[in-house]
């Protein structure tokens, strides 16, 4: 009997991976990178100033930070005493400056830049995504996670411990320093989740769509035949909708750009203002928090200039966010991959079968005080920035705001064709699986997921060269 | 090349149950987080007793859907399951209360699915006010990806009224049977999806074998809970932590006028405790039909509910339950 099973499993088996295999992921689109300029009117100069102020805003993306700014070369000024990386754009670089996580993970090569003595964790390779790691929990006293203690806040991979421009005082070794967050128990206990980088192109855009755009493109869907609720993220402060993250968890691109500067680099500024320790630091080290030693500066470390020039005055976090609002939207490819035809049947099957209820094809921006090309401009960025529960297969048990583990933005697909890594913790190269990652227990994507198995794999096919046209 | 390739395929298939033998060597204990389970939750819906049915309550048993609280009892097409839950219902009243599909065991290796919703219909966004009025909009307002193949139209299936829209999508090979109902003041769609029509038909024949009915169901009156001449005591119920959501929830008031039953549908812990140990003090005065008292069942919005469905809301406008 068994005998018999075993290979009529194995037959079946087979036939399954040369079915999956019928249709294929065209694989990041090739050529000029499509992002990256800046929008039509900051381009044209208007109003007056403005360009200068994207070029000098780009600079500052670009630039690398040192604990000081005396590194030769490493200009900026602040980093650590905890960061994960030293300038926005290491991870924000795909497929150019502002975009996703770039093909050679800049992490490992942080570890011990200018003498740093830090472990590359087992989860950051030199050819995997770049990643920020957050603990879903803390840990109890015999060192499990305490599901009954959501944590879920930003574990900086490094310390500047060793560094040429740390102070010598700032030392792991006695543990009066800083020690790197314990990844190997919290990798033992799935204690663990990863986020990528989400592009920044045409941001300025979604910053500018208004609250009641979002509500009205909400309630058209709610006719869906395809079991999809959704509803939004707030800012804790206003109640407004937030927007920007895997979550949806932020309000604006300055916020973003003031909390990016301080968690992710460890830069103080004016909207951020102390050091970031680690979310358990204070427990883990009898309530004292950062130690003085390693608190090298000045706090805020970025700040407004007191300044003649008007770009001058202007702090990093506020250029920062000028920087990626005059970021033009991703330009999509009318013939690659796959040919017009494709392309067009991909479009219009990924309306048909349901993505778009969630992957909203476009939204219009309100009118701009900014620059014209932000104001009463289409957004075409495949998101109704709702957030929607995802299941188990995605839940990552981190709450921000109002998202539960379970809930996350609609990704805006706008520039999905030149991106490498996909999904929230960046699991996958393959749209495929990205597509497949949608159905699991509580998704409410899975009636979509379901009518997207029902397509052939020529029909898939074009779904893929769609989006890999974007 | 092909051979090659084939045993390449061949050794991948193998390749897990080598390795689950060789895992089968006892480690060390480690207390590990599942990864099945979503430990930390957002808005959820919640319930002041657990005999109560409710709508999400539905579950899969022996190839029969089964929901209480619609007296909802359908059989599972041969060889289909619900292979996985759906999310917890929305903050507008939107229910996914199962998705089948052709499972491994399915002899007719039939393609499609069929998705069983609920929209409860106090707290809906859409202008329609009936399950019949909801699927004319789906007409209206088809894309331009879509055909119509059949205007919507009333139907009997299982003794029961249906609002029935088939269209397809051309481009896509597929079709769209959706049958609509109205129970308990909620719109229950049955959504069909298959690229055969025929297939869907069959499906649709069998759902006369289904159970619908809602007889010991109270009677459901949209806005009681919300009209001052009906209401005699309250006190509003109030949590720290804003979270700017929008919080529906069902009550079932008794024949004298006290709260039976509260079911928060969508919310966090802190607001659905503070929501249902206030409407547990609530006081109505007896709803009345032909003179009697009867249980009655209302919806109430707390939080911050956007107002969205302006034009086609009706004040309070009683509705009996479709019986
Ligand atoms: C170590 C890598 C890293 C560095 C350095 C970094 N980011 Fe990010 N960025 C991320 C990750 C990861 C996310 C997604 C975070 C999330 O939502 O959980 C992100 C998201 C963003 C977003 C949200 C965009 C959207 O639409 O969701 C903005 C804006 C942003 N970063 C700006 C910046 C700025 C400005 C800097 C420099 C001060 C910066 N980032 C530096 C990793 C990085
Ligand atoms: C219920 C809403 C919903 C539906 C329906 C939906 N998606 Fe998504 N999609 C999301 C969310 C939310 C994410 C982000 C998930 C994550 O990263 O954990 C996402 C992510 C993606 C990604 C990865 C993007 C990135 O930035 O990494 C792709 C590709 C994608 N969706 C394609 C599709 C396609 C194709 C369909 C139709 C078959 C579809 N989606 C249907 C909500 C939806």
């Amino acid at each position: 009997m068994t005998r018999r099973v075993i290979p009529l499993a194995l037959f079946l088996s087979l036939l399954f991976v040369l079915q999956a295999f019928a249709q294929v992921d065209p694989g990041v689109r090739g050529g000029a990178a499509g992002a990256g300029a800046a929008l039509a009117s900051v381009a044209a100069n208007n109003p007056v100033t403005i360009l200068n102020f994207f070029n000098d805003a780009k600079a500052r993306f670009t630039e690398i930070d040192s604990v000081s700014g005396t590194v030769a070369g490493e200009d900026g000024f602040g980093l650590g005493p905890r960061y994960n990386s030293r300038s926005c754009v290491a991870c924000h670089a795909q497929p150019a400056v502002g975009g996703s996580a770039p093909a050679v993970n800049p992490q490992v090569a942080d570890a011990t830049a200018d003498g740093a003595r830090n472990t590359v964790p087992s989860f950051i390779t030199s050819t995997g995504p770049v990643r920020e790691a957050r603990f879903p929990f803390f840990f109890d006293q015999f060192g499990f996670p305490d599901t009954n203690r959501p944590n879920g806040g930003v574990e900086d991979l490094y310390t500047i411990v060793g560094r040429v421009d740390a102070p010598a005082s700032c030392t792991s070794a006695s543990g009066t320093g800083i020690p790197q967050p314990g990844f190997t128990a919290a990798i033992n206990t799935g204690n663990i989740i990863f986020r990528i980088p989400t592009p920044t192109f045409g941001s300025g855009l979604m910053e500018n769509i208004d609250d009641s755009t979002l509500l009205v493109n909400f309630n058209n869907q709610q006719n869906n035949n395809v079991g999809v609720g959704g509803t939004f993220n707030h800012n804790g402060n206003d109640g407004t909708i937030s927007r920007f993250g895997w979550k949806a968890q932020n309000k604006s691109l300055e916020i973003f750009a003031g909390e990016a500067y301080n968690v992710e680099m460890g830069v103080s500024n004016e909207l951020f203002t102390q050091e970031r320790p680690l979310p358990g630091e204070d427990q883990n080290l009898g309530n004292t928090g950062l130690p003085a030693a390693c608190r090298v500066n000045p706090t805020p470390e970025d700040h407004t200039n007191f300044n003649t020039t008007a770009i001058g005055t202007l702090s990093d976090t506020v250029q920062f966010a000028m920087f990626m609002r005059f970021l033009a939207p991703p330009t999509p490819s009318t013939t690659v991959p796959g040919g017009a035809t494709s392309i067009a049947n991909g479009r219009s099957l990924f309306n048909a079968i349901g993505c778009a209820v969630c992957h909203t094809a476009s939204l219009t921006t309100s009118p701009s005080r900014f620059t014209p090309s932000l104001g009463n401009a289409t957004a075409n960025l495949f998101s109704d920035i709702e957030i929607h529960h995802m299941g188990t297969g995605l839940n990552d048990n981190v709450s921000q705001g109002g998202a539960g583990g379970d809930q996350f933005r609609t990704a805006p697909l706008w520039g999905l064709g030149q991106r490498i890594f996909f999904l929230h913790d960046g699991r996958t190269k393959n749209l495929v699986t990205a597509i497949l990652a949608h159905d699991s227990s509580g998704s409410e994507a899975n009636a979509v997921e379901n009518n997207y198995d029902l397509l052939s794999a020529s029909q898939k096919q074009d779904v893929l060269n769609f989006l890999r046209s974007l | 090349m092909f051979r090659r390739t084939t045993q390449a395929l061949l050794f991948l298939c193998i390749l897990p149950i080598a390795r689950a033998q060789e895992s089968d060597t006892p480690t060390v204990p480690l207390r590990k987080l599942p990864t099945d389970v979503i430990l930390v939750k957002g808005a959820v819906p919640s319930a002041s007793d657990t005999s109560t049915p409710l709508p999400e309550g539905g579950v899969v048993a022996k190839d029969v859907y089964n929901n209480d609280y619609f007296g909802l009892s359908y059989a599972l097409p041969s060889g289909w399951f619900e292979k996985y839950k759906g999310p917890p219902p929305s903050d507008s009243g939107a229910y996914v209360l199962t998705l089948l599909r052709p499972g491994p065991t399915d002899k007719h290796s039939s393609r499609g699915t069929l998705l069983i919703t609920a929209q409860d219909m106090f707290f809906t966004r859409l202008p329609g006010q009936t399950a019949k009025e909801t699927i004319e909009q789906t007409k209206e307002t088809l894309q331009p990806d879509y055909k119509v193949e059949h205007a919507p139209s009333q139907v009997t299936v299982a003794n029961h009224a249906f609002t029935r829209f088939d269209y397809n999508s051309p481009v896509a090979g597929l079709h769209w049977y959706v049958l609509a109902t109205e129970v308990r003041c909620h719109t229950v769609r049955f959504v069909f999806t298959s690229p055969d029509p025929a297939l869907i038909e069959t499906l649709i024949k069998e759902m006369d074998a289904m159970k619908l009915a809602d007889a010991n169901a109270p009677l459901c009156v949209a806005g009681y809970a919300e009209a001052a001449n009906s209401i005699t005591y309250k006190v509003d119920p109030t949590w720290t932590e804003q979270k700017y959501n929008a919080i529906p929830v069902r009550i079932i008031i008794d024949k004298a006028g006290k709260v039976r039953h509260v079911h928060v549908i969508s919310a966090f812990p802190a607001q659905a405790k503070a929501i249902t140990d206030a409407l547990m003090t609530w006081r109505f005065r007896p709803y009345l039909r032909d003179g009697q008292p009867v249980d009655v069942e209302t919806g109430i919005m707390f939080g911050s509910a956007p107002r969205a469905k302006a034009s086609a809301a009706t004040s309070v406008n009683a509705r009996r339950s479709s019986d």
